[in-house]
């Protein structure tokens, strides 16, 4: 290495490169090590961070988590809508409901309720029908409801004297109240009963303190009327976010525990290898200090490396798992990069440090001569 | 001579054999933990999700139409139909019965209320006559079981007509509390004891609960109930199930019906029960099963990574294991050691400690899942000994601890067996 004239110096990077390129399988071996620890623990870091949206989002199937009642005394505000929608944020969902007891023709008594088929069918997922009725003198018949109409296609009703024929969009089945029900467009129920809607239902993304917060905003907003969560709903999502986050918070200690007590062993165990090269060293006059900054030097080049490449792999597996698991992307997440970044160094910093205290104690002359 | 090398490896080399034991311990510990909760964690979100209520509504089937809004009845019916509380028993002898968690019968009617606060005057209110905590054969069940979120001040009603629970707002509107004593019924001459104020957080926070037999006697229909809740654990709804099972052909109707459908409980309900239409509540059963299907597919993918993440951590420490001790193998095919009994002793010891690792790894592992599980899912009743420990994941682990250890320590003990060892032990020398 001295041959060279204009470098008679063995410069500190120099050895580091040499170090790097001539024990190319085993700096590879180490690269791969790091590499898996910083991709897993990418991956895990970034699915958990994204845990609480993919999960409320999973949540807003269920419905409606905020019901709001007006009465024969205190009615719904003009323009109410709009200013519910104002209240309760741009990402709630809302569907207006009225009520009226109509008559069939078979003189039944049968709620009949009027709302927007379009909002219903973003706010109730669950109802099963053929296809959402666009037409306004559409009528959707409950499945039980529907036994007690003579003519499915032509839906007579009467309320008050008045009566209506509407056209039969089909059946609704939902295990539910709704069964027992003819549900038909609100212009359509207003024009015919003059009532007007007295349910409100309101569905607020995100757990329990976005949803009370949403409930403070509606009662000062509208303190005549009547706001109740449904408590079961904002409840058991709460519980249930909140447990899986737990548990994939304990999986994910676990598991990045594992492969870094596992890395940490492999390094530190083909470092130790290595003793030769650190009595030759010390031999030719290398200072402890010097020799455990080579060391660490080296491990951190490596460790720089694994957290690149394993970022990127880390990224992509998350992307799967959730594009496997919950049919959306998640994308990666660089505020996940400084804790990989620092497992890693800590890893890698242990590893190249962890053998040069076990040496330090060892002669060199006896090291060399293998003893 | 070859089990005196063995277990002179294994004694001399501590720190060596350490190190690849370690991280197959840690390895199985993680799998093994990730595995356990994996396959408990359908039945522990289900249970969380039972806060949701009733998954099947049994109602008879020759019912007048409800005409209900916001839970209120306008109409109420008259010369209506009713099943009867005496063919709940039967629910039991249906094939997925060990499936049905909670059951609530329920039995409204029409009543007045009174208290001091209103002097002479009664007000209409909706009852209901529920089980409260009922002995239904092995299980506890009732209303309180099926509604987790209700909060009851006192203690429900026993039987005897002298007992009611009244909800909140009912209690605010009588001005009365636990303990008071209020007119219910307007044709009785006696005063109704109120062992509990409920607070359900929807409409029948305005209604009186009496025990099921009561409101039997009150609205003078013997054996009625107007309808039941189940919640019931069943298996997340696929195309197959939302099939006819009248539509099916006999195998196929078999498999239909041998699943834990809701479609397929329900079907087996009206079976059961005669005039009984049940009807899983798409609400809860549809949602419910997606959350579910999410979670656990979560946790499954999780220990996918875990198990690629502990394989990878198991076979690249076998391999530096190996690869340290080429010295040992140049040293032992120079004293005419063939390579098939240097290989077979390296096998042999990566083999023990796989083993070894695995098992107490199994261990450690299933203790630290029963440990997180308890942790996280707090309250939900400490589960027995028996499942603390799964059986099926002993073997499992431990074969995988062994493919992954003699994977990971092959191309090492390759390389060395192909090297000259003359090479090997002078450049270690």
């Amino acid at each position: 290495m001295t041959k060279a004239p204009h470098k008679p110096r063995l410069s500190f990077t120099g050895m580091l490169r040499r170090s790097l390129v001539h024990r190319r399988a085993r700096s590879l071996s180490a690269l791969v090590a790091l590499t898996v620890s910083a991709a897993i623990a990418t991956a895990l870091l970034t699915l958990y961070a994204d845990l609480n949206t993919k999960l409320h989002k999973e949540f807003r199937n269920f419905g409606a988590n905020i019901v709001i009642t007006a009465s024969a005394s205190t009615p719904l505000p003009p323009n109410a809508l709009a200013e519910i929608q104002r209240t309760a944020g741009p990402d709630a969902l809302i569907a207006p409901f009225a009520y009226a007891v109509a008559s069939t023709d078979r003189g039944t008594s049968v709620v009949v309720a009027g709302t927007d088929f379009a909002s219903v069918a973003r706010l109730d997922s669950w109802w099963q029908l053929a296809h959402w009725p666009t037409a306004p003198n559409a009528a959707l018949l409950g499945n039980r409801a529907a036994n007690f109409v003579a003519d499915e296609h032509n839906v007579k009703l009467t309320y008050s004297g008045k009566a209506i024929t509407l056209i039969g969009a089909g059946r609704l089945t939902t295990g539910g109240d709704e069964d027992s029900r003819i549900y038909i467009p609100l212009a359509t129920f207003t024009q015919w009963t003059g009532i007007n809607p007295t349910v409100v239902e309101v569905q607020v993304p995100g757990g329990a303190v976005t949803v009370e917060a949403a409930l403070t905003r509606l009662r000062t907003q509208f303190p005549s009327l009547q706001i109740q969560p449904v408590r079961q709903l904002v409840e058991g999502e709460s519980r249930i976010v909140e447990r899986t986050h737990a548990l994939m918070y304990g999986s994910v200690l676990l598991i990045a525990l594992t492969v870094a007590v596992s890395v940490l062993a492999t390094l530190s165990a083909s470092v130790l290898e290595r003793r030769r090269d650190f009595a030759l060293m010390k031999a030719l006059g290398g200072s402890q200090t010097q020799l455990m900054s080579m060391f660490l030097l080296e491990a951190l080049v490596i460790a720089l490396a694994g957290v690149a490449l394993g970022y990127i792999a880390g990224s992509a597996v998350a992307w799967g798992i959730s594009q496997i698991n919950f049919h959306t992307a998640t994308l990666p997440r660089l505020s996940v990069l400084p804790l990989v970044l620092l497992l890693n160094i800590a890893i890698a910093a242990l590893a190249a440090l962890f053998p040069v205290r076990v040496l330090r104690t060892l002669q060199p002359a006896a090291l060399l001569k293998g003893e | 001579m070859f089990f005196r090398l063995l277990w002179e490896s294994f004694r001399r080399q501590r720190r060596r054999k350490a190190l690849a034991g370690v991280a197959i311990l840690l390895g199985t510990t993680a799998v093994t933990a990730m595995l356990a909760l994996a396959t408990t964690i359908g039945d522990r979100i289900h249970k969380e999700l039972a806060v949701y209520g009733a998954n099947i509504v049994i109602t008879p089937k020759a019912a007048n139409l409800d005409v209900k809004v916001g839970g209120v009845d306008i109409k109420p019916a008259t010369g209506n139909a009713y099943l009867k509380a005496s063919d709940l028993p039967k629910l039991k002898g249906i094939f997925w019965a060990n499936n049905i968690i909670n059951i609530s019968p329920e039995l409204s009617f029409k009543g007045e209320a009174s208290s001091p606060a209103l002097g002479t005057q009664f007000i209409p209110v909706n009852a209901h006559g529920f089980w409260f905590n009922h002995k239904f054969g092995e299980q506890v069940t009732g209303v309180s079981q099926l509604n987790p979120t209700w909060q009851l001040q006192g203690r429900w009603p026993t039987s005897g007509h002298l007992e009611v629970a009244i909800g909140q707002k009912l209690a605010q509107r009588l001005n009365v509390k636990v303990g008071d004593y209020f007119r219910f019924m307007q044709a009785w001459d006696r005063v109704s004891l109120i062992t509990g104020i409920v607070s359900t957080g929807n409409e029948l926070d305005n209604d009186v609960f009496v025990t099921l037999k009561s409101a039997q006697g009150l609205a003078n229909l013997p054996d009625a109930v107007s309808r039941v809740e189940v919640s019931a654990r069943t298996r997340p709804e696929d195309a197959f199930a939302r099939k006819d099972p009248d539509a099916l052909s006999p195998q196929q109707r078999d498999i239909w019906y041998c699943r834990p459908y809701a479609n397929s409980i329900a079907y087996q309900i009206r079976e059961a029960i005669p005039g009984a239409d049940a009807q899983q509540v798409r609400q809860v059963e549809q949602n419910e099963g997606n959350v579910l299907k999410r979670i656990s597919g979560l946790m499954w993918l999780i220990s996918a990574a875990a198990l690629f993440a502990a394989g990878f951590a198991v076979s690249a420490a076998m391999a530096t294991a190996i690869l340290e001790r080429r010295a040992e193998i140049g040293l032992m095919r120079s004293l005419g050691a063939s390579k098939g009994s240097i290989a077979l002793l390296f096998y042999s010891e990566t083999g023990l400690l796989a083993v070894l690792g695995g098992a107490f790894g199994y261990l450690l592992g299933s203790g630290l899942a029963a440990w997180l599980g308890a942790r996280i899912f707090a309250g939900d009743g400490a589960i027995s000994g028996s499942s603390i420990l799964n059986p099926v994941l002993l073997p499992v682990v431990v074969v995988l601890a062994l493919a992954v250890a003699i994977a990971g320590s092959t191309p090492s003990i390759r390389t060395a067996l192909q090297m000259d060892p003359s090479t090997i032990l002078r450049a270690d020398a």
